[in-house]
């Protein structure tokens, strides 16, 4: 019942952003953690490749669903965006080349950018759904 | 979205390089041996800077990045030590020693502007940071 409840929405897409905000910032934080260790190799998610699954997924929802699907009649099919955590595995090495504290912690802030953007949409459709349960503003 | 986080991670970048430099160049003050030991004052390094418009090109405004580490030719500065081991034995120079040519109180200056010019790039950034952070508001 909850699923169907927060399939009309887009929390289950802000929740992959988020989720996936969050694990870039593990790598991240992890390159400035070894800035000066000898021999290591930068790490990095790619937000590119991620963001062209999330779309993927997205389009195929509603291919399945409809663009806002009111409630789905049938059993609950496996829902495309939950696959797109599998792009949290994609850890990209990049060259040997000198990888420099000013642009990992560039990464960083924007990657907190992009969550709290997330995370911001994401409060407020729970505010709105908070709203319709109880019926009041 | 973020073309100016961008423009100026570019022009920190580039600035710390010039500081390595600089602080190179200071710390060699007075070396009169290269890598391989032999007698030949240090040459001191300066950065040249180029514009980027890898970075943030398509809003019209262009990073920065390193273009070359140029090695100074200049004379060297000859100081009299007749006793020290690297003093020129006959010639024009006898009993001179060469020195890097290093203005230490230019590299100072050098310096501050490097250090002035990395704070500046850190402003910008942080003004961007608060124009995005004031954008989240229109949401929540």
């Amino acid at each position: 019942m909850l699923t169907s409840l927060f399939q009309g929405t887009t929390i289950p897409v802000l929740e992959q952003v988020i989720n996936f905000a969050q694990t870039r910032h593990n790598v991240l934080a992890g390159n400035v953690a070894n800035i000066d260790t000898p021999g290591y190799r930068m790490r990095d998610l790619s937000p590119e490749m991620f963001q062209a699954r999330l779309k993927s997924a997205i389009d195929q929802r509603d291919a399945i669903h409809g663009i806002m699907p009111a409630a789905s009649p049938g059993g609950v099919t496996q829902n495309p965006v939950s696959r797109v955590g599998d792009s949290l595995v994609d850890l990209l090495h990049h060259d040997d080349s000198n990888g420099s504290l000013e642009d990992q912690v560039t990464s960083i802030a924007k990657n907190e950018l992009q969550h709290n953007t997330a995370l911001a949409i994401m409060v407020s459709q729970f505010q709105l759904l908070q709203a319709a349960i109880s019926e009041k503003a | 979205m973020f073309t100016a986080i961008d423009v100026s991670t570019s022009g920190l970048v580039a600035q710390r390089a010039r500081i390595n430099t600089i602080a190179g160049n200071l710390a060699n003050l007075s070396t009169t041996h290269n890598e391989l030991g032999e007698t030949k004052p240090y040459q001191p390094r300066y950065v040249t800077f180029q514009t980027d418009s890898s970075v943030g090109g398509a809003q019209g405004t262009a990073g920065v990045r390193v273009d070359s580490v140029e090695i100074s030719n200049a004379d060297p500065v000859w100081k009299y030590q007749p006793g020290h081991p690297d003093a020129i034995k006959q010639g024009e120079h006898e009993g001179y020693v060469a020195y890097p040519s290093i203005d230490m109180t230019m590299e100072m200056v050098d310096a501050i502007e490097a250090s002035r010019a990395y704070e500046a790039n850190l402003g910008v950034i942080q003004v961007s940071k608060s124009i995005n952070a004031q954008s989240l508001k229109i949401v929540a």
